[in-house]
């Protein structure tokens, strides 16, 4: 065995929906590996399985088939309350619309991951400062997301992402509400975490982002499109 | 699962985001409480001083009676006509009575049937001659001078003890010098030597309340009235024949009181026959049915408290129901991050019985209040009593938890996977 394990490793993931008499397969086999300290898109436009693909990442949905290997355990067949604590611990989620807690100061928006790992209050205060300033909000502790930019929102929701130490991040169109300059901001801290050694898996339709991967699977209904990158846009 | 303080915090937290809301949210608890509370405090009162008035009777006594027989076959036609109407307890009930199991002593009452005047106003005081026994068997105290010795009694001085309530109906205001003063009735001088007070005004039926008696030692009486009274009735003039207006029975063993009771009245109804010139009150009895009613009473008034707490409940329910469905992106979020179902059920729940139970605490406050105004404008007495409050804080979070269970669980049912999708 290699010492070192893919963080995520899916095994002929399939997923088939049924609605009635009617079978809908949305994912028919999909083989992908992330390895420790990648970034790595997923890049699909919509009909092709990237949703249903991003929610079976997330440990919010089961594969009706395959396995999903997550640091080499096997996590397709849990309980939801074990699925909870791996979304709890092993995975950072990154929404398009920041999904913060409006009411929540920054600060506390950091820390919401850590109350329900249980960590102690001094711990979280502790560490959500020390977030905050890894995504340059160090000085923003107290505001509330209403007072803050798009970019900064999804700033803490990045240093929210990563409150509980992850095993990897899980982006869901992390700037696809954002303007391009901070898109590119945005992105650019995306990298500077990942040179850090933090590992993102980052779900997509936007090709013009696939330039900032390491490795880019892509999604055509429902099966990994083998077909070189450049053939589909080939802008950049 | 999260740490409870983190919990609770996090639920108070949400709560007070939406100020007004909670507030028209738990208006139907606070009210519900507020009408427990004011409804135990007003039915506690009531039986308080209910019960203290009959205790006062006290609770080992038999009270037996005089009372004028209805007329019969006497027409009121025949003027001038002079009757000797004989009727009520005699001095041989007293005997066989006394003489009964259980019963202790028997203190009797006579009323002399004298006008008491003021000047020449005629006052509704009442010149009683009694027994030796009777403060003691009365709850009254001496409020100035003393009772009688057993000596005035012996030697049939010419002496009183007066009620409270004479001393302002007889006298100026003002007066100190009540005892050791003389009071005029009729042809007789009595000197007062002492005036009593009975805090429950205890009334004897037909004799009226202690606080209102002149009282004279039963010798005295009898060797200056003997047993006959004079009355005018428009132009009759009736000569009234009456032994005793009351008999206070002490009994020596409460718990036979119902036997000893029935034997009295078995007793008299034999020897009165079909006049019915007597009555019977037991203090106890009374005590028994003052509870029953008060029980009943208790029982409307919690079924309709209880009715509003439901009504209340169910309005919480209904709002908290709307809450989960505004919030479906909060609990996805939470959810996302890690949040178990027990995490969130707890979290709504929470947030239930934290809103009910404060509504509980401002309820008790609104009722306390219901309370003291009823007590200003009606004078009816009411008791808070600690295990109403207690009661009411246990009725209200268990308002929120059987109300809020609902709620809480359709919010941790929540697919996260829809509301994060519904973007």
């Amino acid at each position: 065995m290699a010492p070192v394990v893919n963080i995520v490793e899916l095994r002929g993931i399939c997923k088939t929906y049924i609605s009635g008499d009617l079978q809908v397969p949305v994912l028919k086999g999909i083989d992908a590996k992330v390895g420790a300290g990648e970034f790595v898109g997923f890049i699909g436009t919509s009909g092709s399985g990237k949703s249903t693909l991003l929610n079976i990442l997330g440990m919010l949905d089961v594969p009706t088939g395959g396995s999903y290997l997550l640091e080499g355990v096997d996590v397709s067949c849990l309980s939801d309350s074990e699925q909870a604590t791996i979304r709890n611990r092993k995975i950072g989620f990154i929404f398009q619309s920041f999904n913060l807690f409006p009411h929540l100061s920054v600060e506390q928006n950091i820390a919401v991951p850590m109350l329900y790992a249980r960590v102690p209050g001094r711990v979280r205060r502790a560490r959500s400062l020390e977030l905050a300033k890894r995504v340059g909000l160090g000085h923003r502790l107290g505001h509330r997301p209403t007072q803050l930019s798009g970019g900064e929102c999804q700033r803490v929701a990045i240093a929210r992402a990563l409150s509980n130490q992850p095993a990897f991040i899980l982006a869901d169109e992390p700037t696809g509400n954002l303007d391009e300059n901070t898109s590119n901001e945005i992105m650019a801290l995306f990298h500077e975490l990942n040179n850090n050694g933090v590992t993102i898996v980052m779900v997509t339709h936007n090709p013009a982002l696939a330039p900032h991967y390491d490795k880019i699977i892509r999604l055509r209904d429902g099966r990994i499109d083998d077909r070189p990158f450049e053939w589909e846009g080939g802008k950049k | 699962m999260m740490l409870p303080v983190d919990l609770l915090v996090m639920s108070c937290h949400n709560l007070l985001l939406h100020k007004v809301r909670s507030l028209l949210t738990s208006l139907g608890v606070i009210f519900g409480v507020g009408s427990v509370i004011a409804m135990l405090a007003v039915s506690e009162g009531a039986k308080r001083s209910a019960l203290a008035k009959i205790e006062a009777m006290g609770t080992d006594k038999i009270i037996i009676y005089s009372h004028r027989p209805p007329p019969e076959g006497k027409s009121e036609g025949s003027e001038n006509a002079s009757i000797v109407e004989q009727y009520g307890l005699t001095e041989r009930n007293r005997e066989h009575i006394i003489k009964m199991d259980n019963v202790k002593h028997v203190t009797s009452l006579f009323d002399v049937r004298k006008k008491v005047l003021r000047g020449i106003t005629r006052t509704d005081l009442k010149l009683i001659g009694c027994d030796y026994g009777f403060l003691e068997d009365t709850a009254a105290k001496v409020e100035r001078g003393r009772w009688f010795s057993p000596a005035d009694f012996e030697n049939k001085v010419s002496v009183c003890v007066i009620g409270k309530n004479v001393k302002p109906k007889l006298f100026e205001l003002g007066r100190t010098d009540i005892v050791g003063s003389q009071i005029r009735i009729e042809d007789a001088a009595y000197t007062i030597i002492g005036v009593i007070d009975n805090e429950y005004a205890t009334k004897f039926q037909e004799v009226g309340g202690q606080n209102d008696m002149i009282l004279i030692p039963m010798p005295t009486a009898r060797a200056r009235y003997q047993d006959y009274t004079y009355s005018f009735e428009g132009r009759n003039r009736n000569i009234l024949r009456i032994e005793y207006d009351v008999f206070i029975v002490r009994v020596g063993e409460v718990g036979y009181i119902d036997h000893t009771s029935k034997r009295i009245s078995a007793y008299l109804q034999k020897t009165h026959g079909t006049l019915c010139d007597w009555g019977m009150v037991v203090p106890l009895e009374l005590l028994k049915q003052m509870e029953d009613t008060q029980n009943i009473f208790t029982i409307v008034m919690g079924s309709i408290a209880g009715i509003s707490l439901v009504v209340g409940g169910i309005g919480i329910m209904n709002i908290m129901l709307a809450n989960v469905y505004e919030r479906r992106k909060e609990i996805g979020t939470r959810r996302a991050l890690g949040a178990q179902k027990s995490d969130i059920l707890l979290q709504f729940l929470i947030e239930t019985v934290f809103l009910t139970t404060s509504g509980g605490i401002a309820g008790i406050a609104v009722g306390v209040g219901i309370g003291r105004l009823i007590t200003r404008y009606s004078g009816m007495p009411t008791v808070y009593s600690l295990w109403s409050i207690a009661l009411s804080l246990v009725i209200s979070c268990l308002v929120g938890v059987i109300f809020g269970t609902y709620p809480a669980y359709k919010a941790a049912q929540q697919n996260p996977i829809t509301v994060l999708r519904a973007e």
